[in-house]
């Protein structure tokens, strides 16, 4: 199929050779650039044209925008690609936005494109999901397969997930195919072990869509409020944890209104306070202790001494125990 | 429940000292190849939960949170020091002094709706014209409200007397509640480790201080915080009298010689207790000593009051929100003074931090008036939300949890010997 449409759009540079008798009806521009469609009509089939772009379904405006993107980025293989992507079942407009949004796409072979959509749909990704997480999320397609290997086992091996489960992770969170591993495990670990949560619901609340200093915030702000507890070794708490998707899966103020009831603003301030215990836990600074933790006392002291600023950062490590 | 265990090390000032130590000191976390089961601040936080949340109700999880956060600090100015511009340098930060804030302003506003109504007809002073008496002197000056920053160490002028001293700022306000009038005698009950103390010397209307503190290291540290912050001729014994003595014995010793006391009693340190693991007194080992704080604490005020002449002013402050070591001490001490020593305390204010106000006055005594005055003003500063990161509740985190500042005024205290011969009629 590929294959005839290659000698098809060559016919129609052979045909329209000079003449452009689409393209003649188009405004000046087009006629302005005489070399251009020289250039055109010396390498068929590996170059674009802007008739192969209308046969393909775009409007004028459309294959201009397309056309124009297509040279600048000096892909060989244009054609091939967008081959593919129709191939796929994406409508012009979709690819239109596709490349808008992802213009490296235009650099790809065709041949490695095909493989790589292949692939998801081996991983699971049935037809549906496989086009709106490619809309959605175009950067997939410029990851190399052994990539998305590398990520699909590091969720099944290390984190347990079902592979149905990490169809799933895949398509509503596709970002996760770019991600440091080592970072996505420790996102994995953090819900897994500090927050309690279990792998369906993670999959539920779509755990990987959120950045991990967002999950620590609106976690950590819940837990300190006294709202969300770690599960002891049971499984048990005292309270009745949030469901993880109410927590993670809506927007902020949701969140505050229903979830944490709290104002934007202690929100907005403990995220501050976050991102510096985070900052100064990552330097692994060593501030001198309170002065009061000297032996023999009985009544702890608040006040500060002798003008320097004193921290009492305590965590509670009993995530990091678990963490392999 | 967030429970944080210290994973730090602790720099022991004493390190090089070989010492004797306790049995329940021993165990240093770093050390430490396990951390407790059920370490102490989990049973701090479980303990507060369970109380708190039925005091507080809706103000608890904000201030939960707040507690469990890096703790606003404030810088109080030392005017003993000539390091030049040290306010002007906090001011370019942009820092502000919270207790001139509050003075400037002239509205005398009444949001709390728990004022009861005998306090209406009261008359109502300028502020203009009380503001010598709300301590000027004192300045004391904070990042404004959600700027997490941090301050600089202090820096010492030419003599080593460093301009600022970092405390947590709601630890001025019983010290701005105490009034200190020019050439009072005034009596710091539990002044460890001195931060109070300086403030209250800020005033620079102390005539002379009594300063006292049971522990003999934490009043060596005083000592020597007070060395870093006054000039040489200020530390003379005519003027600071440093003890180190229980000071329940105080009140039997010193009886009626104060016109200001602070008892700034030991208390389970909430936040402190929270956050810190350390020889936290929430562990299973103190629990004895715990349950007895309420009573050591009624007895340390009730030391105070017998300490302070008539007309004074006691001031009792803690850094816990519990009741049982607020309301409840105050009450109880006010009710012994009355009974066993004869001596009538009128609670003048206590100021809440869930922003409540309870006054009790007997008549519209210019007095008094300064008092509401006051607690008009500490409820202001309240409500600038201050040490709090949060805007929402007017809650004032003092050194580490709460201040409950209850001042008394003496009034016409009667001697026993006085009441009995009442009684004979």
């Amino acid at each position: 199929m590929v294959r005839w449409m290659w000698r098809w759009s060559v016919c129609r540079v052979a045909v329209s050779r000079g003449h452009m008798p689409f393209c003649s009806t188009q405004q000046e521009p087009h006629n302005a650039n005489p070399s251009h469609t020289g250039q055109v009509t010396h390498r068929p089939g590996n170059q674009l044209t802007l008739c192969s772009l209308l046969e393909m379904g775009f409007s004028e405006t459309q294959a201009k925008e397309m056309h124009e993107c297509a040279t600048n980025s000096r892909g060989k293989h244009v054609p091939s690609v967008l081959t593919a992507l129709l191939l796929l079942g994406l409508n012009p407009s979709s690819i239109l936005k596709i490349m808008q949004k992802c213009p490296e796409v235009y650099s790809l072979k065709g041949a490695d494109l095909q493989q790589r959509v292949d692939h998801l749909r081996k991983m699971g990704l049935v037809e549906g999901s496989l086009q709106r997480m490619i809309s959605h999320y175009p950067k997939v397609m410029l990851l190399p397969i052994k990539r998305v290997n590398m990520v699909s086992r590091l969720l099944r091996e290390k984190c347990l997930f079902t592979i149905h489960q990490v169809t799933e992770i895949l398509r509503d969170s596709p970002e996760v195919l770019e991600e440091d591993l080592a970072e996505l495990e420790y996102k994995f670990q953090y819900a897994y072990f500090r927050m309690g949560v279990r792998q369906p619901e993670m999959v539920k609340a779509k755990l990987f869509r959120m950045s991990l200093s967002e999950l620590r915030c609106r976690h950590c702000f819940l837990e300190r409020r006294g709202l969300y507890q770690t599960p002891d070794k049971k499984g048990q708490t005292l309270i009745v944890n949030p469901p993880l998707k109410d927590v993670l899966c809506v927007s902020e103020e949701a969140y505050l209104a229903q979830v944490a009831m709290a104002t934007a603003e202690e929100f907005h301030v403990f995220r501050k306070l976050m991102a510096k215990e985070q900052e100064e836990e990552g330097r692994e600074d060593e501030y001198s202790s309170d002065e009061d933790e000297e032996l023999g006392e009985d009544k702890d002291d608040e006040d500060d001494d002798d003008g320097v600023h004193r921290r009492k950062r305590h965590w509670k490590t009993g995530y990091k125990k678990d963490r392999k | 429940m967030a429970a944080y265990v210290c994973t730090r090390s602790f720099i022991n000032k004493f390190k090089d000292s070989i010492r004797f130590i306790p049995r329940r000191y021993r165990v240093k976390t770093k050390w430490a190849a396990t951390r407790p089961k059920f370490p102490a601040t989990e049973l701090a936080l479980h303990n507060f939960d369970t109380s708190y949340g039925i005091q507080l109700r809706d103000l608890w999880p904000s201030i939960r949170v707040a507690m469990l956060c890096e703790q606003k600090y404030g810088a109080l100015i030392n005017s003993f020091s000539s390091v030049p511009n040290a306010i002007k340098d906090l001011e370019a930060q942009g820092c502000k002094d919270f207790i001139s804030i509050d003075c400037s302003r002239n509205e005398v506003h009444q949001p709390s709706q728990d004022y009861t109504t005998s306090h209406r007809d009261s008359t109502e002073l300028e502020p203009a014209s009380l503001q010598p008496s709300i301590s000027p002197d004192i300045k004391c000056l904070v990042f404004p409200q959600g700027d997490i920053s941090r301050f600089k160490p202090a820096r010492p002028d030419s003599s080593g007397i460093l301009g600022y001293y970092l405390l947590d700022a709601a630890s001025v306000l019983p010290v701005l509640a105490l009034d200190v009038q020019p050439g009072h005698t005034v009596l710091d009950l539990c002044a460890a480790p001195g931060g109070k103390t300086l403030a209250l010397l800020q005033t620079h209307s102390v005539n002379y201080l009594w300063v006292n503190d049971l522990s003999g290291s934490r009043t060596m540290r005083l000592h020597r915080t007070l060395q870093s912050y006054l000039p040489k001729e200020f530390l003379d014994e005519s003027k600071i009298h440093i003890t180190s003595t229980d000071g329940r014995h105080l009140g039997i010793t010193e009886e009626k010689s104060f016109d200001r006391v602070l008892v700034d009693v030991p208390c389970t340190t909430d936040r402190h207790s929270a956050m810190v693991e350390e020889n936290n007194i929430f562990k299973r080992s103190r629990t004895k000593e715990r349950q007895k704080l309420p009573l050591l604490q009624t007895q340390l005020l009730l030391a105070g009051i017998q300490a302070t002449r008539r007309g004074g002013y006691v001031v009792y402050s803690t850094c816990s929100l519990s009741q049982l070591q607020n309301e409840c001490v105050v009450q109880q001490a006010i009710s012994l003074a009355q009974q066993e020593l004869g001596i009538t305390v009128q609670e003048f204010f206590d100021v809440y931090l869930s922003n409540v106000l309870l006054e009790r006055f007997t008549s519209a005594d210019s007095l008094e008036s300064v008092a509401k005055l006051q607690c008009q003003r500490a409820k202001r500063m309240l409500g600038t939300g201050l040490g709090s990161y949060s805007g929402s509740a007017c809650h004032f985190l003092n050194g580490l949890g709460f201040l409950m500042v209850a001042a008394f005024i003496l009034h016409a205290a009667k001697t026993k010997k006085e009441s009995m011969k009442e009684k004979k009629f």
